[in-house]
Order: C-alpha cells, then structure tokens, then sequence
C-alpha cells in the first residue's frame, strides 16, 4: 500500500504539466522577484523566446551579464515590440523572477526605462510565460 | 496477479494525468481574449467559409475531456513519457528538442492557425512549427488496409474533409506513434482514427470537437470537448515591418540550435532548483 501511495504521489507531481512548447521545470521562482539596473549588451530577438542580455554592476564595480527571458518573437510583435525597441548599452531596469538556483538569468516581469515608461509588462497583460 | 495489479495502477495514474492537465488548462482560460475579441459577431459570414486566421480560446493542448482508461497495449505505448513538473525535473516530449508535435497535438495549440481554401483542399498552416496540414475536399477515400499500411505512418497522418451541412468533418489517419496526443504523453495508435468537427458558428467563430477512435490503446472512444476558435483581427497580422512582424502568421519555426543550444542549454538548465525529494 506504502508502494501505491508514493508512486501516485509521484505521478501527480508528474502530471501538473507546464503548458509550453519547451520543458521548463522549476526554472525560476515565480514568487519572487528581483529589480537590476545596467546596461543593454545584447537582444536575441528570436524564437521560442527573446533574450535580452544585460551587463549589471555589483558595488564594488564588477559587472556580471545576466540574461532574460521573453515571450516569443510574435507575441511581441504584437504588442508593438521589435527587434530594436532595446539598443546596445541603453540603460535598462529589469524586474525579473530569478532562476531558482540563484544563477545570473530570470524571466522578465517588466522593463522600466529611463524616462520611467514600463515596456514588455506582464503586469500589464504583455510578455506572459507560456 | 502481480502484473494485472500495476496495470491497474498505471490505468489509474494515466486518469489522474489527465484531470490534472485539465485543471492547469483552467487557468488561462482569458489570456488572450483582448486579442482576438474587436470583430463582430454580427458581420455576415459563409459558414462554409472558414478562410482566416483563427486561434484557440483557452491554452489546453489536450482534447479537452478526461481520456478512457487505457489497454494494456496503450499503457506499454505511453512507458518512458514523462511530462514536465513545476516542482522540478524536465519531461521528455519530443518537441522540447524541436521534433514534430505531431497531430492533434499542434492543432491543440495556443498559436494562431490559418485556414486557406482551394477547390480541392483547406490548408492548415500552423504558426508554430510554420507548419502545413492537408485537408483534402476532393472525393479522394481514406487510406485503409493495404493502403495504409503502404503509406505508412506520417507525423500529421493523412486526412480527407467532406461537408456535412455547415459542419466540416476531417478524418485522420496513419499517425506516427512517436508523436504525442498532449503534454501528458498520452498516445496514439497507427490504427487509429481521429474525426475533427469544424462548425462555424458566427463570423468570430468556429467550434471544433475532436474523437479518437483508437481500440488498440483506449478502452473505449475517446471523445473530446468542445474547442473555440476565435478569428484573429486582419490589423493584429499586418504590420509590413515597421511593428516587427510582415504579414500573416509569423515564422514559429522550432530551430535546434535556439531551442536545445540556446533555450534548453542556456536557461532551462542553468537556473534550474533540483527536484524536490
């Protein structure tokens, strides 16, 4: 019975599925975020997702990149975006959930530019996580 | 009676496979509602027209209703699937490394789907996996016996579409079994048939219901919900560059070297918590 029990445990744990076209698993933590502020370095404008790469600076001045997750390459088109709405070594506030081992990536819930305007906002409907 | 016992325990875990799945799908039943919802419902339509780009309402890459428990057979079929977690661990689907979904499983897709008439077929073309479907509308019968077994299994079978009334009913046969039917993993037979029902209901709309007949694998039909599609707005496809995006669907091209060396590799990976134990 022990045995019946775990593996319909594990099996449930198997069955609450992420609904995307690429495995995910525990990625990120979507109940935490984080804000960074640097400077574009570069934007995989791409499918499955567009990549916004970001070089941040740490207090002592050590930089470190960090890359971002998107939605895909249609969906923001379609929300006005294109592949230059973000230039090389524009300031940029980045509000990410982190990666779920502290590594230097996350999923972007928003940027923020330097005039305050928010862009690529899940917040606002834009930008979801498939 | 040892085996027998299993079975039923592997019967029981696909079932609750399934109801999860279903029950995640809940969630983004809106998500993109704003996007498909400024037409008409009013506007004059053919109802045997179906021409446009359409999308569904509800991200649910099932087909929408609990599976039958499976056979033995189906149960041997679906060993080694193992669908992705939220609590960590990756699954196995073929097309986390870009392989085809496969039919039903693109057609249970969230992204847009055009449908392109001619005189002796409709096209589907898929936004993702930029891929195309042949309905054909001639006459041509449905391969069967020997037929088929020439042909052969392809990844999106081989299906014939005919009128009855307003609704368009596709058959589909020959499906690669490697394919799989949802993101649970659940499988299809070479010897099974699907039947689609496409109904469009208003200018907005078009409902769809999908059945399985699959005895190899299901113990009985597998009789699927009713899907909606929504028809996607001509301004929300028709940028001519200067918004990112041409014309008409966009190129969903699942690529190996974005998906598995940069996707897969460069952030699925890296940020990834250990299962939970």
């Amino acid at each position: 019975m022990r045995r019946i029990s775990i593996l319909l445990f594990v099996l449930t744990v198997v069955a609450t599925t992420l609904y995307a076209h690429h495995g995910r698993g525990a990625t990120y933590d979507m109940k935490k975020r984080i804000t960074l502020k640097g400077t574009v370095s570069r934007v995989d404008w791409r499918n499955p997702h567009v990549v916004i790469w970001m070089d941040v600076k740490d207090e002592a001045g050590k930089v470190a990149t960090w890359g971002f997750e998107n939605a895909g390459v249609s969906q923001l088109a379609q929300e006005g975006y294109n592949r230059n709405t973000l230039k090389l070594g524009q300031e940029i506030t980045a509000v990410v959930n982190p990666a779920a081992n502290g590594a230097a990536t996350g999923i972007v819930v928003k940027v923020i530019l330097a005039d305050g305007s928010e862009i690529m906002s899940r917040d606002r409907g834009q930008n979801p996580v498939d | 009676m040892r085996n027998r016992f299993l079975i039923l325990i592997l019967v029981l875990a696909v079932i609750l496979v399934c109801f999860t799945g279903l029950a995640a799908a809940q969630d983004d039943k809106d998500k993109f509602k704003a996007r498909y919802d400024s037409n008409s419902e009013n506007k004059e339509f053919n109802p045997h027209d179906f021409t446009g780009i359409w999308m569904m309402t509800r991200v649910d890459h099932s087909l929408g209703a609990p599976a039958p428990p499976l056979t033995p057979a189906g149960v041997a079929a679906m060993a080694g699937r193992v669908a992705d977690s939220r609590t960590g661990g990756n699954g196995n689907a073929p097309w986390y490394a870009c392989n085809p979904m496969g039919f039903p499983r693109l057609n249970n897709d969230d992204e847009p789907m055009e449908f392109i008439m001619t005189p002796e077929k409709l096209l589907q073309v898929f936004q993702w996996e930029h891929r195309i479907r042949y309905l054909w509308t001639d006459g041509r019968e449905l391969p069967s016996g020997q037929n088929l077994e020439n042909l052969g299994p392809a990844w999106y079978g081989h299906s014939v579409a005919k009128w009855e009334g307003n609704t368009l009913v596709v058959n589909t046969v020959g499906l690669d079994e490697r394919a799989w039917l949802d993101n649970a993993g659940l499988p299809k037979s070479f010897h099974a048939r699907i039947e689609e029902r496409y109904t469009r209901t208003n200018y907005n709309t078009i409902e769809l219901q999908t059945t399985l007949y699959d005895p190899e694998y299901y113990t009985a039909t597998y009789v699927g919900g009713k899907k909606t599609y929504k028809i996607v707005p001509d301004e929300a496809t028709t940028y001519f560059g200067w918004k990112g995006l041409f014309a008409g669907i966009s190129e969903g091209i699942c690529a190996p070297m974005n998906e598995v060396d940069g996707y897969n590799k460069g952030f699925r990976d890296v940020g990834q918590a250990k299962p939970k134990q």
